[in-house]
């Protein structure tokens, strides 16, 4: 009977380590050091208003890198696990197709689908374009366009937005295809590969 | 025998959560990205008409697919966009350029599984042959795509 009680308590375990182990690496995207990193900054500044005060305030949990080409804002160091589906949503003139390209371009280890009901996540944005007119190529002799644009990456089993990113092109030399490519690269710094 | 008994419950409920962690693997797996040569392909009606111009190129450029008319009849969908803009008096005056300025973007998806399959963009500051220098970029990426997966 004690060696049963001992084998139970042994199955019982393995099923525990099996689940650590087998867990989406989503649900493990916050290292308790990460926790740390981004919750603490009220304890550590006493500047900052109290937690209480800060649920009041529509404070942004957004946290800016520094990058030349564009401005990166990851919620919580949130990662995307390898080969998840996305749909990237419709944007205007159809900047979804070059942010599509530049994730096959830039390697992205992704799953883009076309149908939303079978992704796992949801990318979104704006984007806009200018083209060069006659003063800017008469004074600056550039004929490229400036190119802008924005995407956000939506979590939709939590309904969370869990990156962000934007970029600013002056004189792109390839269009749209640059600002998509810029797109897809700062996407893969937080896909788990 | 209560003991036995309670011993195959919990090996059952192992086999249970090892079958569900690994269907769980088999989602995030890579994709089989590949299309195969003679592969049923519907171009859908894409901005300025590039669907023509794309159908035109993949005909000249011999891409191993087959265009058909219907979605329903294709294996694979490609969808895109494209914009063109005609060199402007400034363009042709201060800079000296009559050509047009070409952009298109093309994906190619599975339409059974709904994957994106290959995708492909493509810029020209100044295309001597318009719409058609692009769409045949288009079409010689993609065979390029096809003939070295095999």
């Amino acid at each position: 009977m004690h060696s049963g009680k001992r084998s139970v308590f042994l199955a019982l375990t393995l099923i525990l380590c099996l689940t650590i182990t087998f867990s989406p690496p989503a649900a493990r995207s916050l290292t308790p050091q990460e926790n740390n990193s981004t919750q603490n900054h009220a304890k550590e500044d006493p500047s900052q208003p109290a937690v209480a005060d800060q649920a009041k305030e529509p404070v942004s949990n957004l946290k800016s890198s520094r990058t030349d080409e564009g401005q990166l804002a990851t919620i919580n160091n949130a990662k995307i696990p390898s080969y998840s589906k996305v749909f990237v949503a419709p944007i205007s003139d159809g900047f979804e197709n070059y942010v599509i390209a530049g994730l096959r371009n830039k390697k992205v280890p992704l799953t883009v689908v076309m149908d939303r009901s079978k992704a796992d996540y949801e990318i979104s944005g704006v984007s806009d374009s200018e083209k060069a007119g006659w003063a800017k190529m008469l004074f600056i002799g550039s004929e490229n366009s400036n190119e802008q644009a924005s995407i956000k990456i939506l979590d939709l089993r939590t309904g969370a937005v869990i990156f962000g990113y934007s970029v600013h092109k002056t004189n792109s030399v390839r269009g749209k295809q640059s600002a998509g490519e810029a797109c897809a690269k700062h996407i893969k710094t937080i896909v788990l590969e | 025998m209560s003991h036995k008994r309670k011993i195959a419950s919990v090996l059952a409920l192992l086999v249970g959560i090892a079958v569900s962690a690994a269907v769980a693997g088999e989602n995030n797996a890579p994709p089989q990205q590949k299309i195969p040569k003679g592969a049923k392909v519907f171009v859908a009606p894409i901005a300025n008409g590039y669907d023509s111009y794309l159908k035109d190129a993949f005909a000249k450029k011999k891409v191993p697919v087959e265009i058909v008319a219907t979605r329903d009849q294709a294996d694979y969908e490609i969808t895109g966009t494209s914009e063109s803009q005609k060199a402007s008096t400034a363009k042709k005056v201060i800079m000296g350029n009559w050509h047009s300025r070409e952009e298109a973007s093309v994906t190619v998806s599975n339409i059974k599984s709904s994957e994106v399959v290959w995708a492909y963009s493509v810029h020209e500051e100044a295309s001597t042959h318009g719409q058609r220098s692009s769409a045949e970029a288009c079409a010689k990426h993609l065979k390029e795509a096809i003939e070295n997966q095999q």
